[in-house]
């Protein structure tokens, strides 16, 4: 727990109305200063940056780096060939007799840059030119939820904020009418749950909000069953009379006045909310742009809008599942799918941003939580190869505020197993995000358990390769 | 002024030989104040000391920077800098190597030769690294290591008086004549410098033997040490609360439930009679009943870290860890000796495995979410548990985040490396298993033939789909063609998926059937046997030490369960045995019995720590706050303690008085301090003198948690079913989330199904199953923590989603319709009707004012409720789910049935009750809406 934060007489600042806070740590510090001297938050502003806001593009389940753009002509050769894998770190899931398994698609060079990139991305090896592929990233973990509790929150085990969340902390929300960290998760919630957009250790108010697919897309942002406006109103207004009488007797007590503030915040947000988030106004071309209408794009073509939709009214952090990408089996058949689901949405959303003039300072970020295998076991007699979960390299890319653009950084070894150059954990990965947004994550820290915590964990070092 | 510091110098000298004097102690305390204020003046005048006429060596044997590196520079430089520039020689940070003179001379890449220019701080990039001017080579790196003015000024006077780097005989014989701080003796550090290093006296309060002060007989003695201090700051404190107020409080502060109208007539009455015995009566009235024993439980299960289920991929049912759960709400309203408390949730089974209690308590080591399936690597859950019980024992037990010491020794308190994997080894022969222990009578077993008939009616509705599905694939599936990868088997893309998806939830429900059984998440002790997978319940082996292999009793370098490095024996925090003179025992090793010893290690009457905090706790719970600040965390990091003499007071008596909270409870409750008013005469006046409400001159009012607001919700309303333990409720969560599918290994966990009757579903929130995957959004958006980390005390935020939530969610429909309705079940007139809802909801009667707006206001919504035509609600037993299938990736809907929709029974609904009665529901909500009601005065 924060020490600052524990009195329950707290001062004015805590009580941010809104799903988001309205201030971020920076702009806090001047305020906890007259308090009492601390490192909680940062004293001074950190980095001058091209980003302000960022979209993360949540691969979930594993897309495999060697099937979408880090071609491995080696694989061809030893395609079926016997592989061996030795190292004490292993789990049951590699064992068993194992070939080397090769890509079902063909690969070209792409744009101006000549990136690789199979030809399954019809739409996005139009936009490589804006793209910065990086290579080098490693994971920590094979499984799942442990995998992606640290793609998304710097720890393997759970319990710790999102990197929203962080970012959020540290720079706010410029509209208090929105969450600042928005979550648009698939149909299904990924393994672990809502803890992957968790607020963690830091207050409640920088929680990941998902916005349903379905439904209210804020929990009970809806008024009940045969509840009109007005009677909602009348209530309020009853409420509001209460409310005052009772705080008149309590002068000085700020969270009572903070909390009358919040139901006026909440009356609003009842009728804005719905407009920012209905896509139906935007032109027929936009939507056809991203792919929505089409069954097979439309889901994640709604989405990318949405999140485009969203920073622009000033959401700080957006993040959009699509998967699963786990293909074990058939891969051919499942990554060719899930690749034509995010292809023309995600080409739309670079484009978009593009054309708004809105990329140079948006970063939009592309990874799953960890690539996969070179090699595969023989399911299905060696009919439906796929491939396992591979912590040593991994798909990722950057594109827009502040990093290079039409780039490839980094490179795996020749089978695609392991990366080998401008090699960086995530946590590294983790420092350059926050540092291309501006923030310093030696100086992201928030007191709890004992120790000021920061996202990196224990600090970590920005990939200077992928800044511009 | 050079003059002043030389006769201050000669001063401090003198203090030191006599402070030398006193040493022999297991403590050197070699508290020098003269000469560090002294030198701290010297070295905060920037540019005084190059003074060539000054000749401080007059006055030492040692010059002033030979002084200033010893005591302060060198310290410095090992705490904030080595770790990157020296401590590793073949990884040094920017070619800047801090372990010599010499080296640092040479600079690194950046600076190179001017990182140091002796006689010249000022210049020096060293020293301007440390200002933090130079972006982006603000050292040290991290923000909330950066130093301190103070410390900064160190280094730019060390460099002008010629970066003098003396011995290290010399730097010891410096230190021994001047170091200022308390050296402690501990088990050893890494390193001899962090062995020998020093602490501020101050932050080594917690180890030190607890001191017993005298009260004056006549003095409750938490006023007399609160209203000592108030006086210090000349502060008046406030009047006692209203009786109301004080009924509530004390209601809510120990059974977390509002009084009944009852309750508060008798309390104002003898409250005005007899106020001192009206607090104690109603107290010991509370606490007598079983629902004393859920409020203080749900505070325990808080630090605990309490969850029905594992978390992670699968997130198991962990079915029978309701019984720990109603193990924690038995020993509260037994009032068991919280020695007792300790000892049978670290070592209950070693204490005799064939007692119950003693078995369902150990759950509490198991309690952290934990997982190990095919794609996981044993080693690495092995160790994930043993790190998450070692710092679970150390922030619990011991208010010790002991996490901070696991891949180095401490960096603030006297905590070695080595004393983690000490106690990580009394843990490394502990095994889970979940044995049969039977049912004692105070178990309650209520409601098990309607949670097994929901288990098995989801398993057989599976079973059934399951052999349809079985059918339909072996009737399309064809052989798949030569190249196949693109799976052409004839079948549709969620076949295969289904298949699997049934398969794991069949095997979760059927984990689940466990619920029911006389078996107890428990551990033993024993030999560790790797596991590819844990699916289900595990047994104790007839022999734990055949099978398996013993864990090496190793510190792990970095942290790194694949690093072993020196070995260790089980043991405590060595600086608490060495400052707290507690008799140091050996634990033991091997079969031993190692948790036994810690156990007793904790419970022991002279350590220092375990009363202290277990008292903090207790009063954070009645106050908002612990008399030190962070009951988690007592050491250097964590706040001070306000009132250390009345903690250390507290600390005693509660030993004294056999370890009883309930005692505690009612000498807290007694006293002024608990029953002042939230309210002061001069609020200016506190605000100027205790800005930080430390001083307690008024209560600290609160909000209520998120469990005491939906409990007192269903209070209110007279729905709540106040039935004491028992399996785990499904109360009705919003449709959304419940309905949400969420993933875990092999496919999509089932749908979560409410409980089918009100009566089931209306307990109080300690009983609502804890699902680590599924949070319940009601708890959360009020600041219910995650079940994953330890929690010390509750956040309150006020965010909107939670005036969404009290205005908009179905449950509150369902609560406001329900209260109405059972106000005018007793009530016809308007009045009495708004009275009596006053007096329930918020433990008085109206105002004038008040009673004409909710009267009002209830006549108009019954001119909007008249006309309005409700629907009855229709439930439908199955749902149609879409998911992404793996293999294909492609979407795919399947249908999974809900067997408790078939009997679902749901709350009051507006179709069947008049306008008038909605109308009033209207009334209700927005009275379970108002500030009054969510803050406790």
């Amino acid at each position: 727990m924060n020490p600052f934060q524990q009195n329950i007489y707290r001062p004015r600042r805590d009580f941010l109305y809104g799903l988001g806070a309205s201030l971020g740590s920076v702009a806090l510090t001047s305020m906890l200063q007259a308090d009492e001297p601390s490192a909680t938050v940062s004293q001074v502003p950190h980095f001058p940056a091209k980003a302000k806001r960022c979209i993360f593009l949540m691969m979930e389940g594993g897309p495999s780096q060697i099937d979408t753009f880090d071609p491995k002509a080696e694989l061809t050769k030893r395609h079926l060939q016997e592989f061996s894998r030795s190292g004490e770190e292993q789990s049951a899931m590699s064992s068993g007799k194992r070939y080397f398994v090769k890509s079902p698609f063909k690969f070209k060079k792409a744009g101006q840059c000549g990136a690789d990139i199979c030809d399954q991305w019809v739409h996005l090896q139009e936009r490589v030119d804006d793209i910065c592929f990086y290579r080098g990233a490693q994971a920590e973990s094979v499984n799942h939820p442990t995998a992606c509790y640290h793609i998304n929150t710097g720890n393997r085990f759970g319990g710790d904020p999102g990197v929203g969340a962080w970012v959020t902390y540290g720079l706010g929300t410029s509209n208090k009418n929105l969450p600042g960290f928005v979550v648009l998760p698939r149909s299904s919630y990924p393994q672990g749950g809502a803890a992957n957009w968790s607020n963690g250790f830091l207050p409640a108010e920088y929680q990941g909000t998902p916005l349903r697919p379905q439904g209210s897309p804020i929990l009970n942002l809806n008024l009940p069953a045969g509840m009109t406006s007005d009677q909602q109103r009348e209530n309020l207004d009853l409420l509001a009379k209460l409310n005052q009488q009772h705080l008149t007797g309590r002068p000085g007590r700020s969270e009572l006045a903070a909390r009358m503030g919040s139901y006026e915040l909440a009356y609003r947000m009842q009728s804005e909310v719905p407009g920012i988030l209905d896509i139906d106004g935007e032109s027929r071309s936009t939507l056809d742009m991203y792919g929505i209408g089409d069954a097979k794009t439309d889901r994640f073509g709604r989405k990318c809008l949405l999140a485009r939709r969203l920073v622009e009214k000033g959401v700080r952090f957006v993040q959009a599942y699509a998967g699963n990408w786990d293909s074990h089996d058939y891969i051919e058949r499942a990554h060719g799918s899930l690749i034509r689901s995010v292809d023309q949405p995600i080409a739309a959303l670079l484009k978009d941003l593009k054309q708004r003039g809105m990329l140079k300072d948006t970063l939009v970020f592309f990874c799953g939580e960890f690539g996969r295998t070179p090699d595969n076991g023989l399911r299905g007699g060696g009919k439906s190869y796929g491939r396992d979960h591979n912590a040593k390299a991994m798909t990722m890319w950057f594109a827009g505020g502040g990093v290079k653009a039409g780039e490839t950084i980094g490179a795996t070894d020749e089978v695609g197993g392991e990366a080998v150059e401008c090699v960086h954990p995530l946590r590294d990965v983790h420092v350059t995000l926050l540092r291309l947004l501006g923030l310093d994550d030696n100086k992201l820290t928030y007191y709890h358990a004992g120790r000021f915590k920061q996202l990196s964990q224990f600090g970590g070092d920005v990939i200077n390769e992928l800044i511009a | 002024m050079l003059r002043q510091e030389r006769d201050r110098f000669t001063t401090m000298q003198l203090t030191a030989t006599q402070r030398i004097a006193r040493q022999g102690q297991t403590v050197i305390e070699m508290a020098v104040g003269i000469i560090l204020c002294s030198l701290c003046i010297s070295v905060a005048m920037p540019l005084q000391a190059a003074d060539p006429d000054t000749d401080m060596a007059a006055t030492s044997e040692w010059g002033d920077g030979e002084m200033l590196f010893a005591l302060k520079v060198s310290q410095l430089f090992a705490d904030k800098c080595n770790a990157c520039h020296g401590d590793d020689p073949d990884n040094i940070e920017g070619g800047f190597d801090m372990r010599s003179r010499e080296s640092i001379l040479v600079g690194g890449d950046a600076f190179e030769d001017t990182v140091v220019l002796p006689g010249i701080g000022q210049k020096s990039m060293l020293h301007v690294v440390t200002t933090r001017r130079e972006s982006g080579y603000e050292m040290p790196p991290k923000e909330s290591e950066k130093l301190t003015e103070e410390q900064v000024n160190w280094i730019r006077k060390w460099i002008d008086l010629g970066a003098s780097w003396p011995n290290q005989s010399t730097i010891e014989s410096i230190r021994n004549k001047y170091a200022q701080g308390v050296q402690v003796p501990t088990s050893g550090g890494l390193s001899d410098d962090w062995s020998n290093r020093r602490y501020q006296s101050e932050h080594l309060w917690a180890y030190r033997p607890t001191q017993n002060s005298v009260v004056p007989d006549d003095q409750h003695p938490i006023d007399y040490f609160v209203n000592k201090a108030l006086r210090q700051k000349d502060l008046e404190p406030a009047a006692d609360a209203l009786p109301y107020e004080v009924c509530r409080r004390l209601s809510f502060g120990l059974t977390g439930l509002p009084p009944s109208v009852q309750q508060t007539a008798n309390f104002a009455k003898s409250y005005s009679a007899d106020t001192q015995k009206a607090v104690a009566d109603y107290a010991d009235t509370l606490m007598s009943s079983p629902h004393y024993g859920e409020h203080f439980g749900r505070h325990w299960l808080d630090v605990g870290r309490y969850a029905d289920s594992a978390g992670f991929a699968n997130d198991y049912a962990r079915p029978n860890a309701w019984r720990y759960r109603d193990y924690v709400i038995r020993a509260f309203n037994n009032d068991l000796p919280y020695s007792d408390f300790v000892r049978q949730q670290i070592a209950g089974d070693e204490l005799s495995n064939t007692d119950s209690d003693n078995l369902i308590a150990t759950g509490f080591l198991r309690m952290g979410p934990w997982e190990q399936t095919s794609m996981s690597v044993f080693r690495v859950t092995r160790q994930q548990w043993l790190d998450d019980v070692t710092d679970s024992v150390g922030q619990t037990f011991l208010a010790h985040p002991l996490q901070c010491c696991k891949c180095h020794d401490h960096k603030f308190d006297p905590l070695p490396t080595r004393d983690y994997y000490s106690v990580m080894a009394v843990f490394s022969t502990t095994q889970f298993a979940e044995p049969d222990v039977p049912f004692t009578d105070d178990e309650c077993q209520t409601g098990f033939e309607a949670g097994d008939q929901w288990t098995t009616a989801k398993i057989e509705a599976y079973k059934k789909q399951q052999q349809e599905l079985s059918q339909k694939i072996a009737a399309k599936r064809k052989t798949e063609s030569a190249n196949a990868k693109i799976g052409d088997n004839g079948l549709d893309p969620g076949d295969e998926a289904s298949q699997a998806r049934m398969n794991k939830n069949i095997k979760r429900h059927e984990w689940e059937l466990d619920k029911t059984r006389p078996i107890a998440l428990s551990v033993y002790t024993g030999k560790t046997v790797a596991r590819n997978n844990v699916s289900g319940r595990l047994t104790v082996p007839l022999n734990p030490w055949k099978k398996g292999y013993f864990e090496k009793d190793t510190i792990l370098t970095g942290g790194d369960a694949f690093s072993p490095g020196a070995p260790v024996t089980p043991g405590a925090l060595s600086a608490a045995e060495r400052i707290g003179d507690m008799p140091s025992r050996p634990f033991p090793s091997g079969k031993g019995k190692r948790r036994m010893a810690l156990a007793d290690w904790i419970i022991h009457d002279d350590n220092p720590l375990t009363s202290r905090v277990i008292v903090n706790r207790v009063w954070s719970w009645h106050f908002g706050k612990g008399i030190a600040g962070n009951p988690n965390n007592f050491g250097a990091t964590g706040r001070l303690p306000t009132h250390p003499e009345l903690l250390d007071y507290l600390a005693n008596w509660f030993v004294d008085n056999g370890w009883s909270i309930k005692k505690l409870n009612r000498l807290i409750v007694q006293s002024q301090t608990y029953r002042r008013s939230s309210r002061h005469l001069n609020p200016e006046q506190v605000e100027a003198k205790d800005p930080k409400r430390d001083l307690y001159a008024t209560f600290l009012p609160r909000r209520l948690t998120a469990e005491e607001m939906r409990d007192a919700l269903l209070s209110c309303s007279g729905e709540l079913n106040r039935q004491i333990g028992g399996l785990p409720c499904r109360p009705d969560l919003n449709q959304e989330v419940a309905m949400q599918p969420r993933q875990i290994m092999g496919g999509t966990a089932s749908v979560y199904e409410p409980d089918a009757l009100p009566q089931q579903r209306n307990r109080r929130s300690i009983y609502a199953e804890k699902i680590r995957g599924l949070r319940d959004p009601f708890f959360e958006t009020f600041n219910q923590p995650g079940p994953d980390r330890s929690c010390e005390l509750r956040e309150t935020s006020t965010v909107a989603p939670q005036a969404f939530t009290l205005l908009n969610a179905q449950e509150m429909q369902d609560r406001s319709l329900a209260f109405a309705k059972s106000l005018l079940s007793r009530n016809d007139d308007a009045d009495d009707v708004v009275q009596d809802a006053f007096q329930i909801a918020l433990a008085r009667i109206p105002i004038e004012s008040e009673l004409q707006a909710v009267k009002s206001h209830w006549d108009r919504a019954i001119k909007s409720e008249q006309g309005k035509l409700y629907e009855p609600v229709r439930l439908d037993t199955k749902i149609v789910r879409t998911v992404m299938a793996e293999k294909t990736g492609e979407p795919y809907d399947f249908i999974e049935i809900m067997p408790a929709y078939a009997n679902y029974v749901p709350d009051v609904q507006p179709s069947q009750l008049d306008a008038r009665t909605r109308a009033l529901g209207q009334v209700c909500l927005v009275l379970m809406n108002l500030n009054e009601f969510s803050y406790l005065d």
